[in-house]
């Protein structure tokens, strides 16, 4: 048997492992339900509490509208780039292209280009339009970085299906938007879900867009974040409460598609 | 409808969002990078100056520093990721219920808000009531009264850190997914010769990961360039201008300075660089992979 380690060391080490990507997100949930006092205290002898999440969701915090944005601009950003990406992966996937080659690397090139690049641009377009610090400007950018993304996870998941039952139902006559709708579809549901979570974790964590476009109206969680720090000095029993509500959803998100999380973007990229 | 022009309406709404949303902002970033345009002073960008922001940016002291920070948070940010992220797809190929355990807790630091991984790695590097900071010091009495976030090769190396704690597991995913297409055969057989663990490491699995680790290499190295969120939450640029990165530099030019020509400049110098890299890297995988097959 090849052994570096020892049982007990091999243990060890995986113990460790867990404890140093535990720890912080740990203490984050234990401080989100203490007293300030215990805050700043290192103590793990506190009186749980449930102050924290009382006071951000009311005044002069609202973190209530941070998640509603939240929320509205993640489904949003989700509901109109699967769809379409879905329907580009398909023919990436099956039909021969002309210049194929050429649009699949435009796709791909646009993961190479910094997001302040696509950011500034839209800011004076939108300061323009007037929409800036609104939901819908925050769409339009999400856009831009989850677009092709979900066009790359998905055509993987679309290239890994056997054509062989498509190709039956056609020669019986099917048409090939039916052979999408009821043949490739369902078969692809599990992958195409895992992109829209994967699509939905990106959008609810980023940062830049909503920091750049938002003022107050439209702002989202992780910026919400950056609200507690007062000229009182860092608010962290409260930054730590909307961090837990900013992490629990995706949490859970993760979790659910465990099993297909590792093959998302490692599938276009190795192969 | 025939396939033939189903095919081309099937890329449509995809590629309509592409355009308006990505290839529309850059060519409007890209003259922008020719123009003279403070936001203060006019609303419409102002005359053409040719290349005088690129000569600017070349002569400013600002920019080389955040390309130097760059620089350093890139690499040592890449090669700890590549070597942690190594081990793990290593120690955690195995079977077992406490190797699943640990498979499973590893997809949580990639589903965290980068934002907030800075801000909970600022509170626990907090000198007065932070965990990490107290808890170093209880261990080590040497490291008492520790600047952490003050000090700035201790800010740069805490962020570093931060990005390798929030990158490093989802890699590993990586390396456990090349991990499992190499063939098992030639370990076995070394095995049985009575090779060494390490030989068989450093000798049979690794330069059969080449590959992989050049795709994971690329992945981290774009990531790296790009990171911004942390240095806002975590250090802010600073002390000084330690941890200003390219990224945030770009920013603090466009949102504090309002000089829009500046900035869309300096954004196409960090595009430029990462094309360049990415390229680069794509080379070497591609004569890797004749090498592979040769």
């Amino acid at each position: 048997m090849m052994r570096i380690l020892s049982w007990w060391a091999e243990r060890a080490l995986l113990l460790f492992i867990c404890i140093v990507v535990l720890f912080p997100i740990a203490w984050m949930f234990l401080t989100a339900f203490k007293r300030p006092i215990d805050a700043y205290s290192l103590s793990l002898n506190f009186t749980p509490t449930f102050d924290n999440f009382v006071t951000v969701f009311s005044d002069p915090w609202n973190l209530g509208d941070m998640v509603m944005n939240s929320v509205v601009v993640a489904s949003v950003t989700v509901l109109i780039a699967v769809p379409c990406a879905s329907l580009a992966a398909y023919s990436f996937s099956r039909f021969r292209v002309k210049g194929r080659k050429f649009l699949f690397f435009l796709i791909l090139s646009t993961q190479f280009i910094p997001a302040v690049v696509i950011v500034l641009p839209f800011f004076l377009m939108f300061r323009q339009l007037d929409l800036l610090d609104t939901r819908i400007a925050l769409i339009i950018v999400n856009l831009a970085i989850v677009t092709p993304f979900v066009i790359w996870m998905i055509k993987g998941y679309i290239d890994a299906i056997p054509t062989d039952s498509e190709e039956a139902a056609m020669i019986d006559g099917a048409s090939r938007l039916r052979v999408i709708k009821d043949i490739v579809l369902p078969m692809a549901a599990p992958g195409i879900l895992t992109s829209s979570i994967f699509c939905f974790i990106l959008t609810w964590n980023e940062f830049l867009f909503s920091l750049i476009l938002t003022r107050r109206d439209a702002v989202t969680l992780p910026v919400g974040l950056v609200s507690f720090r007062t000229e009182r000095g860092d608010l962290w029993e409260l930054m730590s409460a909307a961090g837990v509500m900013i992490t629990v959803p995706i949490f859970i998100m993760a979790l659910l598609i465990q099993k297909h999380f590792t093959r998302g973007m490692t599938a276009g990229a190795v192969k | 409808m025939r396939d033939r022009s189903l095919q081309y309406y099937l890329l449509v709404p995809g590629f309509l969002i592409v355009l308006a949303t990505t290839f529309y902002p850059l060519a409007y970033s890209l003259t922008t990078a020719f123009r003279d345009w403070d936001l203060t002073r006019s609303r419409r960008p102002e005359e053409w100056v040719g290349f005088d922001n690129f000569i600017r940016a070349a002569g400013e002291s600002h920019f080389l520093n955040s390309l130097w920070v760059t620089t350093i948070f890139v690499v040592s940010s890449v090669i700890l990721t590549l070597i942690i992220a190594m081990s793990l797809a290593l120690l955690l190929r195995r079977k077992g219920r406490m190797h699943t355990f640990t498979r499973i807790i590893l997809i949580l630091p990639f589903a965290m808000s980068p934002a907030l991984i800075g801000v909970s790695f600022r509170f626990m590097f907090n000198p007065e009531f932070g965990v990490l900071s107290n808890g170093l010091a209880a261990i080590f009495p040497a490291l008492e009264g520790t600047p952490w976030l003050a000090s700035p090769d201790l800010a740069m190396a805490i962020l570093v850190v931060t990005d390798v704690w929030h990158w490093a597991p989802y890699m590993t995913f990586m390396c456990l997914g090349g991990l499992a297409s190499i063939p098992r055969e030639t370990e076995e057989a070394a095995r049985i010769d009575g090779a060494s663990n390490l030989r068989i490491i450093f000798g049979i699995i690794l330069p059969q990961m080449k590959g992989v680790l050049l795709v994971t290499a690329i992945l981290k190295t774009i990531f790296a360039l790009k990171m911004f969120d942390q240095v806002v939450t975590l250090t802010g640029g600073g002390p000084g201008t330690s941890t200003e990165t390219l990224a945030y530099f770009i920013f603090n030019v466009g949102f504090e300075w309002y000089d829009m020509g500046y900035a869309s400049a300096l954004a196409w110098i960090l595009t430029a660089i990462m094309m360049t890299i990415s390229i680069w890297y794509v080379r070497m995988l591609l004569s890797e992979r004749k090498m592979a097959t040769a």
